[in-house]
């Protein structure tokens, strides 16, 4: 059987991005969630989405997800246009959201199946590849265990092992650490880069300013526009400070 | 495009494969709802008649002659009633009224038995408790109707001759029997409690929790995350909507004069339209609570009062009769007395379908349009 998502990376485009925005808005009325957003973003980079509560943040990620229509601008991603092959993107982005967002009432197993399966995975495939990465989770001797039942940390892991079961080319983690202790935030984190480090590209929202600095690049947003956009060290150096928090807080405040 | 094909449908039975976890994990849900309709219409069968059998009645009767017993006789003999007291005059009936709970009492004038031979008129006085109104019209009607046979007989071989004498045929329910009436009105109501209260509550937990928008983001259709969430449910009421007919039949002999797939048929439809209704509710709410209170006073409210299970449409005011027209329960309700008691075909009823359908129709486009809009 042809596996869908791989047969499709042959149309993707010789380009250094894996995520190309131009210009992209959001209008709700008169209000302009997402205001004119142009970045791009590299294959494998590990890219952090910074901006305070309200600054558009979740707007534009429903965007690439292509979960919502823009109202204006263009968006390649993973190689798609963002207005013409949206199931394409689909397919090749994993998403994982801040709420904790796998069944409680269905066990481990049980979830990664449902979401595997929903991603075109073949049954036989999705089970070696389910054990796999439970494995490296420590988690397979758990694997009948409703979701319910185990701890936070685990679950946040459990989600971002679920959103890569399809091995996508982009993954979306919003907020993915928020409520979780820093032991497990370190954990976590490990997971990023050891994917990271396979070539998926990460685009991160977070609100730990120590995780922005584990970032390769960092933008900031702020009123629906995209204020500041650099590497971590470029950042302090252009605001003159000593830590990103430190950026954050002198940007959002000016 | 086959391989897609099979893909797809491999992904719609995972989200059903879900939902019956989902459905059977959660065991006093389940229980309830299949339990509910059963209890819910042997409650309604044995409990909410307007047939009234033994209603307590008392008899003054001032003539005590051989005619006065032979109508006293006759009033007991219906089965309707149950002579408890015979008061000595009119002052004990009222003590009756009070203390014995009679509904409706009786007083043959003195000399009935001459004045009969004689005359052409007699007064025979009913006095009826109409404090509920129901059972006072219901009993005065048995009554009358006792009395009027009363005087046929009476009036047999003899040359003076009721001249009209009224014969009325009650047609397709021929014992008045009130369990026509609400075993459609019942399946209605289950099948809103179970297709769109219970599909509006899930879909907008899934909403609630954010796992709708994992869903909404992987590559399947949209539709397919929909059904595959409702269809369960449909099952479930449709399970409950066949041991409602099956007790309706066996136990309270509810016939069914029509066809009998064209009844599955119809309530499969109907089913459809209350669980677009569900979704319809579920993509206009943000959370499970605003769900279930919008379905039970927007939905299952309006249906029970303006469907005309309760009360006739045609006595309401104009403006209500309009609104009756909305609720897919008035439509359901016409076509399956006519399917269960008159027996009409799909020739009658195929109107009543077209409408269900066309409902459903409209309520699943725009809840589709609506569903990845809500954040």
């Amino acid at each position: 059987m042809k596996i869908p998502f791989i047969s499709h990376t042959t149309e993707i485009k010789d380009s250094p991005y894996s995520i190309e925005v131009k210009q992209l808005t959001k209008v709700y009325g008169k209000f302009a969630a997402v205001d004119h957003l142009t970045f791009n973003v590299k294959k494998g980079e590990i890219f952090g989405f910074l901006g305070a509560n309200g600054a558009g943040k979740t707007t534009a990620i429903r965007m690439l997800c292509s979960l919502l229509q823009p109202t204006s601008g263009e968006a390649t991603i993973a190689g798609f246009d963002l207005r013409k092959n949206a199931k394409s993107i689909k397919k090749n982005i994993g998403y994982m959201s801040q709420r904790f967002s796998l069944y409680d009432d269905l066990t481990i197993y049980e979830n990664m199946q449902l979401f595997g399966t929903v991603y075109g995975i073949p049954h036989k495939e999705l089970k070696n590849r389910i054990f796999e990465s439970l494995k490296t989770l420590n988690l397979e001797d758990k694997y009948k265990t409703l979701v319910y039942s185990i701890p936070l940390g685990w679950k946040q892991k459990l989600s971002f092992a679920t959103a890569m079961l399809h091995r996508p080319q982009i993954v979306f983690l919003d907020e993915p650490t928020s409520g979780v202790d820093p032991i497990v935030r370190r954990e976590f984190w490990n997971l990023i880069y050891e994917a990271a480090s396979k070539g998926v590209t990460i685009f991160v929202t977070t609100h730990y300013m120590d995780e922005a600095e584990y970032c390769e690049r960092v933008s900031i947003m702020s009123n629906g526009q995209l204020k500041l956009i650099g590497t971590p060290t470029e950042l302090k150096e252009t605001m003159q400070v000593d830590s990103i928090e430190k950026v954050f807080v002198k940007f959002v405040d000016r | 495009m086959l391989t897609d094909k099979r893909l797809e449908m491999k992904e719609l039975q995972q989200i059903l494969k879900k939902e019956f976890i989902h459905i059977f994990r959660d065991k006093i849900t389940l229980f309830l709802v299949l339990a509910i309709p059963i209890v819910l219409v042997l409650l309604f069968g044995f409990t909410i008649s307007t047939d009234i059998n033994h209603a307590k009645i008392a008899i003054l009767d001032l003539s005590n002659d051989s005619q006065s017993n032979e109508l006293i006789e006759k009033i007991e003999a219906s089965g309707y009633f149950e002579i408890v007291s015979t008061p000595k005059s009119e002052t004990e009936i009222d003590n009756d009224f009070k203390n014995k709970n009679i509904k409706l009492a009786l007083i043959i004038p003195p000399n009935f038995e001459k004045i009969l031979a004689k005359e052409k008129f007699i007064t025979i006085q009913i006095i009826s408790d109409v404090s509920d109104l129901n059972v006072a019209s219901i009993l005065n009607n048995y009554i009358k109707a006792i009395l009027h046979d009363f005087t046929l007989d009476y009036n047999v071989g003899s040359p003076m001759k009721v001249p009209i004498e009224i014969s009325t045929r009650m047609m397709y329910n021929p014992e008045a029997n009130s369990v026509y009436m609400f075993v459609p009105g019942i399946i209605t109501l289950i099948m809103i409690i179970v297709t769109a209260l219970l599909s509006s509550i899930t879909l907008s937990r899934e909403a609630e929790t954010g796992t709708m928008r994992m869903l909404l983001i992987a590559p399947v259709k949209k539709i397919y995350v929909v059904i595959g969430k409702v269809i369960p449910y449909m099952i479930l009421s449709f399970i409950s909507t066949i041991a409602i007919i099956i007790i309706s039949v066996v136990v309270f002999k509810m016939p069914i004069e029509g066809s009998f797939w064209l009844l599955l048929l119809l309530c499969i439809i109907f089913m459809l339209t209350s669980a677009s209704f569900g979704m319809m509710i579920s993509s206009l709410v943000k959370t499970q609570l605003d769900a279930m209170m919008i379905t039970m006073m927007g939905l299952f409210l309006p249906t029970a009062l303006l469907s005309g299970f309760l009360f006739p449409i045609d006595n309401m005011p104009y403006f209500f009769q309009l609104l009756a027209n909305i609720f897919p329960a008035k439509w359901f309700i016409i076509a399956i007395k006519d399917v269960m008691i008159k027996g009409s075909g799909i020739v009658d009823i195929w109107l009543y379908l077209v409408i269900l359908l066309g409902m459903a129709a409209l309520l699943i486009t725009f809840s589709l349009s609506r569903i990845d809009k809500r954040r």
